[in-house]
C-alpha cells in the first residue's frame, strides 16, 4: 500500500509541446484512481510519468512521500499493465511472470511460490508452460496482470488494459480487475477512454482534457455535478444535451429557443446568457396534456431496455436526446410533453464553460 | 483456385525445365569428376558417373599434389570454413549491436551516422580493397585468419536489416522490460536476441555464402598456401591444368569444384529449416 502524490507535475516535450499542465493530485492508500479523457488529453502521458517511462519536466511526483522524479522505473516499486499486453513472446507465461523477480534477485523457490500463487489467483495454473501466443486475449491480459501481481508493488498502473478485448470479455475482466484490486488493496491508477470502465472502477475519477485535470471527484459526484461543460459532455452516455438559454427577468425560468421555458431554482442573475445542460435520462415523459415542454420527434432508436428519442426543440438542426425506459413507438412528428425538475438542470457560463 | 490439368502440367514442365537447366552443369561436373583424366580427355565431358569417385575425391582431399599446391582440399575447406563462419558470425554480432545502438539509444548524430553506414552499401569491397590491404599489411596481419576476416566484418546490409527488425519490435516490450528491472544489456540478451533468431538465421545464411565465395580478398591477403581458401584453390588448379605437358587433370578439378559447393548448400538447407520454422512460430 502506498500513496502517490503529484505536485504541479508538468510535461513538456523536446519539441515544445506541453502535454501536461501542472497537475496536483493525492492518491490515498489502496485507492483506485481512474484517469479518463479523450485521445490526446495526456492521460497516458501522466501515467507514464508516474511509471517513470516519461521524464517529468517540472513539479514533483512522490510515491509514499519519496520524490521519484529521478528514480528508474524498476526502482519505483510499481507494476504496469499495458494495452497490448507487452508479454515477451518467446518466453513461457511462467517466465513472463518470473522475469522481473529474477532481475530483482529473488531466490528460485521464492519466485516459484509467487508465480504459482499469482497463477492460482488468476486461474492460469494450466497455462504456465505455454507461450503467450497460445492463449486467448483475455488470458494474455491475465498473464500481464500476473506479471504485475507477483512483484507485490506499491502501485499498480493500468494503461487501457481492456481496449484490445471484445465487449463481453471486457465486462468480465473489468469485474475481475475491480475484484482483484479490492482483494489485494493495492493503490492503482487506471487510464481509460471508456467512461463505463471509468465510472464502474473508480473510487476517484479524474477527467482530463488538454493536459489539465478538469475535475477530480467520485464518479457519482462528477456525474451529478460536472464542473465544466467538457466534463458534463464527456461523462454520461448518451451525452448531456446542451441548449443555449437566457435567464428570465424574474430569475424563475430559463428560456431555451423561442418556445421552451424551464423552471429554475438556481441562484443566477436575471438576463444572463447561459448554456443549459440536461441529461437525456432526466426528462420525464408526461401524459398528453400536462408537461411544460413540448417537442416533436425526429427519430427513435430502440435499444430494448430503453429507447432513445431525438427531439426537435426548435433550436435549429440540433437534436435533443431523450432517454426513456422500456420500448416505445413514436411516429416521426409526434409531439411529446416533457417535464424536468429544476435540480436536474445544469447551468454553465456560456463564455467560460464553468458550472453556475 | 481451380487449375486445369493442362495448366498444372505446363506449370510443372516450366519448373522442371528451369531446375534441370540450373542443375545440369553441376551434374555434368560431378559425373565427369568420377572418371580418369585420360577418359575425360579422350571422350569429353561425361553425363554418367564413372568408377573413380573414391580415387579422385580421396586424392583431392588428402593429397596436396593433386591440388597443384602444398595444401590438400581438406585444409582449404577448413580455411574456407574459418573464413565463412568468422565472416558470418562476426557480421551478425557486429551488425546486431550496431543496430541496437542506433535504434535504442539516443545519441547525437545517430541518424547521420546510420546513413553513413547505410551509404557504404553503395561501395563494393573492390573500391576499398587497396586501402584495406594497406591497413592490414601495416598491422602485420597478412597471411593470418584475423587479417582475412576482420576487415570484412562490418556489415551495412546486416545493420540495416537488424535496424528494420528492431524498429518493428513494439516499444511496450522495452518498457515492460524496464519496469521488470532489465538494463540495456539484459534487454538485449534476454529479449531482443531471442526475438531475432529468424533474422539471425537469415543473415547468417547470406553472409556465410558471401564469405565462402570471397575470392579477390583472400587472393590478395594470402600469399601463403597454408591459408588458401577452396575458392582460390579451384583457381589454382584450373590455372595449372595445361602445365607440364601432361594430360589435363579435369576430373580432379571438377571434384574440387563440387566439394567447394557442398558446405554452402548444407548451410542453406539446415538454416533454411530454422528460418522457416522461426517465421512460422514468431509472433510479436
Amino acid at each position: 500500500m502506498a500513496t502517490v502524490t503529484l505536485n504541479q507535475a508538468e510535461k513538456t516535450y523536446a519539441n515544445g509541446y506541453k502535454a501536461i499542465h501542472g497537475i496536483n493530485l493525492e492518491i490515498q492508500h489502496g485507492e483506485f484512481t481512474v484517469l479518463v479523457g479523450p485521445s490526446g488529453c495526456g492521460k497516458s502521458t501522466l501515467l507514464r510519468m508516474i511509471a517513470g517511462l516519461e521524464s517529468i519536466s517540472d513539479g514533483e511526483i512522490s510515491i509514499d512521500d519519496k520524490v521519484v522524479n529521478k528514480v528508474a522505473p524498476a526502482d519505483r516499486d510499481i507494476a504496469m499493465v499495458f494495452q497490448n499486453y507487452a508479454l515477451y513472446p518467446h518466453m513461457s507465461n511462467y517466465n513472463n511472470m518470473a522475469y522481473g523477480l529474477r532481475n530483482h534477485g529473488h531466490s528460485k523457490s521464492e519466485i516459484d511460490s509467487k508465480v504459482r500463487e499469482a497463477a492460482r489467483i488468476l486461474q492460469l495454473e494450466d497455462h504456465l508452460e505455454r507461450k503467450p501466443s497460445q492463449l486467448s486475449g483475455g488470458q494474455r491480459q491475465r498473464v500481464a496482470m500476473g506479471r504485475a501481481i507477483v512483484r507485490q508493488p506499491k502501485v499498480f498502473l493500468f494503461d487501457e488494459p481492456l481496449s484490445n478485448l471484445d465487449a463481453k470479455l471486457r465486462v468480465d475482466m473489468r469485474l475481475e480487475i475491480k475484484n482483484l484490486q479490492q482483494r489485494l488493496g493495492i493503490t492503482s491508477v487506471y487510464v481509460t477512454h471508456d467512461q463505463v470502465e471509468a465510472m464502474t472502477l473508480a473510487d476517484r475519477l479524474i477527467v482530463m482534457n488538454g493536459g489539465v485535470a478538469e475535475q477530480i471527484g467520485s464518479p457519482i459526484d462528477i456525474y451529478e455535478k460536472p464542473e465544466t461543460l467538457f466534463v458534463a459532455g464527456f461523462i454520461g452516455s448518451p451525452a448531456m444535451n446542451f441548449l443555449p438559454g437566457k435567464v428570465s427577468d424574474d430569475r424563475t425560468h430559463v428560456v431555451v429557443g423561442d418556445k421552451v421555458k424551464l423552471d429554475l431554482d438556481h441562484d443566477v442573475e436575471a438576463g444572463r446568457n447561459v448554456t443549459v445542460g440536461i441529461r437525456p435520462e432526466h426528462f420525464r415523459l408526461c401524459g398528453d396534456d400536462a408537461g411544460p415542454v413540448s417537442a416533436s420527434v425526429r427519430m427513435v432508436e430502440s435499444l430494448g431496455a430503453e429507447t432513445l428519442v431525438y427531439l426537435d426543440f426548435g433550436i435549429g438542426n440540433e437534436n435533443v436526446t431523450l432517454r426513456v425506459q422500456g420500448t416505445h413507438q413514436f411516429a416521426k412528428g409526434t409531439v411529446l410533453k416533457l417535464s424536468i425538475t429544476p435540480d436536474m438542470i445544469h447551468l454553465f457560463d456560456t463564455e467560460t464553460g464553468k458550472r453556475i | 483456385m481451380y487449375q486445369s490439368k493442362w495448366r498444372i502440367f505446363t506449370n510443372h514442365a516450366i519448373l522442371i525445365l528451369g531446375a534441370l537447366f540450373m542443375i545440369m552443369p553441376v551434374w555434368i561436373a560431378f559425373a565427369s569428376s568420377t572418371h580418369t583424366r585420360e577418359f575425360v580427355f579422350q571422350n569429353g565431358l561425361q553425363f554418367w558417373p564413372g568408377e573413380h569417385f573414391f580415387e579422385n575425391y580421396g586424392a583431392i582431399l588428402f593429397d596436396a599434389s593433386a591440388t597443384k599446391g602444398r595444401v590438400t582440399a581438406l585444409e582449404m575447406l577448413f580455411n574456407s570454413m574459418v573464413l565463412g563462419l568468422g565472416f558470418a558470425i562476426g557480421k551478425v554480432i557486429i551488425s546486431m549491436m550496431a543496430a541496437y545502438a542506433i535504434v535504442y539509444f539516443r545519441f547525437k548524430l545517430a541518424v547521420p551516422l546510420f546513413w553513413v553506414v547505410f551509404s557504404t552499401l553503395l561501395l563494393p569491397l573492390e573500391v576499398r580493397i587497396v586501402p584495406s590491404y594497406e591497413v592490414v599489411a601495416s598491422l602485420g596481419l597478412l597471411n593470418t585468419y584475423t587479417g582475412l576476416i576482420l576487415p570484412l566484418i562490418a556489415s551495412a546490409t546486416g545493420t540495416f536489416f537488424f535496424r528494420q527488425f528492431y524498429r518493428s519490435v513494439p516499444d511496450e516490450l522495452l518498457e515492460a522490460a524496464r519496469l521488470d528491472g532489465a538494463g540495456p544489456i539484459r534487454f538485449f540478451i534476454d529479449i531482443l536476441v531471442p526475438l531475432s533468431v529468424t533474422m539471425i538465421a537469415a543473415i547468417f545464411i547470406i553472409m556465410f555464402v558471401v564469405g565462402w565465395n570471397q575470392y579477390l580478398w583472400p587472393l590478395l591477403m594470402t600469399t601463403d598456401d597454408q591459408l588458401y581458401t577452396i575458392v582460390i584453390g579451384i583457381k589454382q588448379v584450373y590455372n595449372s591444368l595445361y602445365e607440364g605437358g601432361q594430360i589435363p587433370q579435369f576430373p580432379k578439378a571438377f571434384a574440387l569444384t563440387i566439394m567447394a559447393t557442398i558446405p554452402p548448400v548444407l548451410v542453406v538447407v539446415v538454416f533454411q529449416r530454422m528460418f522457416v520454422k522461426g517465421l512460422v512460430e514468431t509472433e510479436k
